[in-house]
């Protein structure tokens, strides 16, 4: 009896003609244990089908992020990426600021140097000078006997 | 709309959609990158989705079409689909028997011609009805039942080739 309406069902599927209750009869029937041997064959292809159904996505999605909160997170990201890539630029380049100072430097004290240098030579020119006061000196003695006269 | 309320509208399906993509691209990579674009797609028009009576159809269609339209593009590039191998290992409780029914039952149905495949991956594997089937293809019911019982009829003869086959 059970095996004639199972016979009977399996015709109307294949010709497409059974809905989703007597598609389920079939699978539940064809998946437990008790299937004729005559049958067997349908067997595979309703533990297949029904196997087919448990396969499934092993990929996360990857959807762009849309609310308010999780937008802020990427500025927060973004922001802290361009601090720390602000600093490592500044470390890494560190020595050529060294460099640069140290030219710098090099350059000052060059000058400086030749400012001393330069001061000195004045110096000299005003121990001269002591001379030429010592004229005026003179000159106004010389000056004052005249006026005197 | 949100990205809580989309995801809860449209995740349950993300699975079915994956299952009709690597019914009709057959590799496992293929068929994710294809769900990934058609949540894409749906996530930019995520405010149409609401005027759809039925999200899930929508996205059916929208898969399938996707779908297609890759295989045309292989084609036409003359890039053959490499084949992957099916894995069914976590379900280890099952008979070793199942697991060749269902690789044998996939590689027939992966024989069958794109519209067959979609229809009976559709109703033997995710069974929808007949009228969802019908909106998700636009094409009429009588057309799919007859392409149906074409799609199991061709899996049945060749089932029963195989069998023989092992048997003899």
């Amino acid at each position: 009896m059970e095996l004639a309406r199972i016979e009977i069902l399996l015709e109307d599927y294949f010709e497409g003609n059974t809905n989703l209750q007597q598609e389920a009869i079939l699978r539940e029937y064809f998946t437990g244990k008790n299937v004729a041997s005559h049958l067997t064959v349908y067997q595979s292809l309703f533990v297949g089908l029904d196997f087919a159904k448990e396969e499934v996505s092993q990929r996360e999605l990857n959807l762009p992020a849309s609310s308010g909160i999780s937008r802020n997170w990427r500025y927060r990201i973004a922001a802290s990426v361009a601090v720390v890539i602000g600093i490592a630029g500044f470390i890494f380049s560190g020595s050529n600021f060294t460099q640069e100072e140290q030219e710098a430097l090099l350059a000052f004290n060059k000058t400086k140097e030749t400012m001393l240098l330069l001061s000195s030579t004045f110096n000299i020119g005003t121990e001269k000078l002591v001379i030429l006061d010592q004229f005026t000196v003179t000159k106004n003695k010389i000056f004052k006997i005249i006026i005197n006269q | 709309m949100q990205q809580k309320e989309f995801l809860d509208t449209l995740l349950p399906i993300k699975d079915k959609l994956y299952r009709l993509a690597k019914r009709i691209l057959v590799s496992n990579d293929e068929a994710e990158d294809a769900v990934q674009e058609v949540f894409l797609k749906l996530w930019s028009g995520r405010d149409k989705i609401k005027n759809y009576k039925n999200p899930e159809a929508f996205a059916i269609t929208m898969l399938k079409n996707y779908c297609l339209d890759r295989l045309k593009s292989k084609q036409a590039s003359n890039l053959k689909i490499v084949h992957s191998n099916y894995k069914n290992s976590e379900n280890i409780e099952r008979k070793l028997e199942a697991d060749e029914g269902v690789t044998l039952v996939l590689k027939i149905m992966e024989t069958l011609p794109e519209k067959q495949k979609i229809i009976m991956q559709l109703r033997d594997v995710e069974q929808f009805e007949f009228f969802e089937i019908s909106e998700m293809l636009e094409i009429n019911e009588t057309t799919i039942r007859v392409t149906l019982s074409r799609a199991r009829k061709t899996v049945r003869e060749q089932l029963i080739k195989q069998y023989n086959y092992g048997i003899s």
